[in-house]
């Protein structure tokens, strides 16, 4: 019995590293837009209003396969934070199905909600404190702009996607996509939600593919 | 026509709903310019009310109508601007027909223009200088079309009393009877809407409490025409404030006061003789709380005021309110009021004594739906019964069409 178990984890180690080194690589930039001027917050009626600037949120874009993949067993789930007046991160993309939590670090009230086409919710209003920290699973791929009832300004994107193979750019739009399976696909860089460029590509095991989006 | 109008707006509104949603942050982000490295940020937003009231005559609250069905659009445009991480300046400015609803033609306002300086980071100090909103109470940071749950105001916002600010009553007759012949502009609410002031203000928090402190050129139950400083200076100065209490996100408990003279300057001819502005004055202590949990809010404000009138001694009234709005879905919400009014007595010597003013009982009933995050319906009904004299009534039906940007 133990000499069985020793063969069969001394097959499951041999064949690893060929596992790891399995799948093709995507890398290359995307061409983002300009910045946005950073947000300005409404304090007028606010008899207590706190110092400090909103800070800018710099554009970044979503890189993905586009294909019918199959669905993993099990998605871990994301969050979404409320800190400062602001979500972070200010853009998410997640595999449908995925759940996202969105706890309130600030120490005011936040009221989250979506009237997008994709997931339309509202959480109303909660403590930081408060347990479970309110969640939503996002079911239709799509994009979700979230809003907040009590701060206009806070604005955040959740980019649900049919697949699991996906990216964020860096600031400057340079991405990295590994352990994609062979074949032929779609490759899609999400830019705003007016903007999505697309090119087909064909993988091969163990390649690394240079595709940019200018 | 107009509601044919109204339902088309609502139509559209629907239909290209999350094109619309689209659009409005494209002109959000156009509309938001910064300049210095981001040290001045500028946006210039705004609201465009469409608005239809149906009532009774005599209009009821602040509405300055002789016919019963009333279209009362509103553009209003907000300018808020940072300069670094320290100093705040808005505006806002209004194209409509009054201030309240009325049948006048339009006009354009600057209702309201201050800078703010918080010189640390903690919130502890903020001063403020301008003409803006009054700190007294709870009301003030939902009295715009968006965040109202309402279409009118709570009743002590908008129910003339039989004070009166450009002429001092002959006797207690005219006092008490006045609003039966005097043309309804002539008299003053206890707090008139937010009260847009002059003046300068200071406020922070500490810890748990937060404070704020102003003085205005005029006071509470003061027209909006007094609210400029061109109009009214400093002579005859408001000094109100408000103790806050936030035990946590949920609570929120305030307690008000505010004192100063209520009189115009042309008020002064008609005064007593050897008596000036500055001996009459309104004295107001508010008491004020809120709750809110996830989709219900609940508001709650009490007010005790006095006027010293020439001629007739101090007139007494006490309002309050208690509102609750509750969002049934994520676009869908409705609202419930219950307003009251009572009116102390003042002393008329053939008489004895006379209650100044009939008790007032209203219930104000709003739905609202968001179409969008740019787009919101609102639609009120509401019941006003005399509870004391003829026990008149007055129903209002209003809807309010908003869209942001």
């Amino acid at each position: 019995m133990r000499l069985r178990r020793l063969l069969w984890f001394n097959a499951v180690f041999s064949i690893m590293p060929v596992a790891l080194l399995a799948g093709a690589v995507v890398e290359g930039r995307v061409e983002l837009p300009k910045s946005h001027s950073a947000p300005v917050q409404a304090k007028r009626y606010e008899i207590v209003t706190k110092a400090g600037v909103l800070s800018t949120q710099p554009p970044l874009a979503v890189v993905y396969l586009d294909g019918a993949f199959p669905r993993p067993a099990s998605l871990p789930t994301k969050e979404v934070e409320q800190k400062d007046l602001t979500f972070i991160p200010a853009l998410l993309p997640i595999r449908v199905g995925t759940r996202v939590e969105f706890p309130n670090l600030d120490d005011t009230y936040h009221n989250i909600f979506s009237y997008s086409p994709a997931k339309r919710f509202d959480l109303g209003r909660y403590r930081a404190e408060e347990r479970p920290i309110p969640a939503e699973v996002f079911d239709k791929p799509g994009l979700v702009t979230l809003r907040c009832d009590i701060h206009d300004h806070m604005r955040g994107l959740i980019l649900v996607l049919n697949t699991s193979y996906f990216v964020m750019t860096d600031t400057d739009g340079h991405f990295r996509l590994s352990g994609l399976p062979a074949g032929r696909y779609t490759l899609k860089a999400w830019i705003d939600s007016r903007t999505t460029r697309e090119k087909p590509v064909e993988l091969k095991d163990g390649q690394t593919l240079h595709v940019d989006f200018p | 026509m107009k509601l044919r109008a109204l339902s088309l707006c609502v139509f559209a509104c629907t239909a290209c709903a999350f094109d619309i949603d689209d659009f409005f942050d494209q002109v959000d982000n156009a509309l938001t310019a910064s300049a210095f490295h981001d040290n001045l940020r500028v946006r210039l937003s705004g609201t465009l009310d469409l608005e239809i009231y149906h009532f009774e005559q005599p209009a009821p609250g602040l509405i300055d109508s002789s016919i019963d069905t009333l279209f009362n659009p509103r553009l209003t445009l907000f300018l808020d601007a940072q300069v670094g991480s320290h100093i705040y300046f808005f505006s806002q400015s209004r194209l409509d027909r009054g201030f309240d609803p009325s049948d006048h033609g339009a006009q354009i306002r600057l209702d309201e223009y201050a800078l703010r300086v918080t010189p640390w980071d903690d919130g502890r100090l903020t001063v403020q200088i301008g003409k803006f909103a009054t700190v007294v109470g709870n009301w003030v940071p939902r009295h715009l079309s968006w965040e109202n749950p309402f279409i009118n105001a709570p009743i002590v916002y908008e129910n003339v009393t039989p004070i009166r600010d450009k002429t001092a009553p002959f006797s207690v007759f005219d006092f008490v009877y006045g609003l039966y012949y005097y043309q309804k502009y002539a008299f003053n609410p206890v707090i008139w809407g937010p009260s847009y002031a002059s003046g300068i203000s200071v406020s922070g928090r500490v810890d748990r409490f937060d404070y704020a402190v102003e003085m205005k050129n005029a006071s509470l139950s003061s027209r909006p025409e007094s609210w400029n400083v061109t109009e009214s200076g400093f002579e005859y100065p408001t000094f109100s404030g408000r103790v806050g209490f936030r035990p946590n996100e949920a609570w929120n408990f305030g307690l008000s006061a505010s004192e100063g003279p209520y009189f115009r300057r042309e008020a002064e001819a008609t005064l007593p003789p050897g008596r000036d502005i500055g001996d009459y004055r309104e004295f107001v202590l508010g008491q004020d709380a809120s709750f809110a949990w996830r989709h219900l809010q609940v508001w709650v404000e009490f007010y005790e005021a006095r006027f010293q009138v020439p001629r007739v001694g101090n007139a007494d009234t006490f309002a309050y309110y208690v509102e609750a709005k509750y969002k049934f879905t994520p676009q869908l919400f409705a609202a419930i009021r219950w307003n009251q009014q009572l009116f102390g007595d003042v002393s008329d010597p053939p008489a004895g004594s006379i209650r100044w003013s009939q008790d007032l009982a209203r219930i104000d009933l709003a739905v609202g739906y968001r179409f969008t995050s740019h787009t919101q319906l609102k639609l009120q009904y509401s019941y006003q019964h005399e509870t004391t004299g003829q026990g008149n009534d007055n129903h209002l039906v209003a809807a309010q069409l908003t869209t942001r940007f």
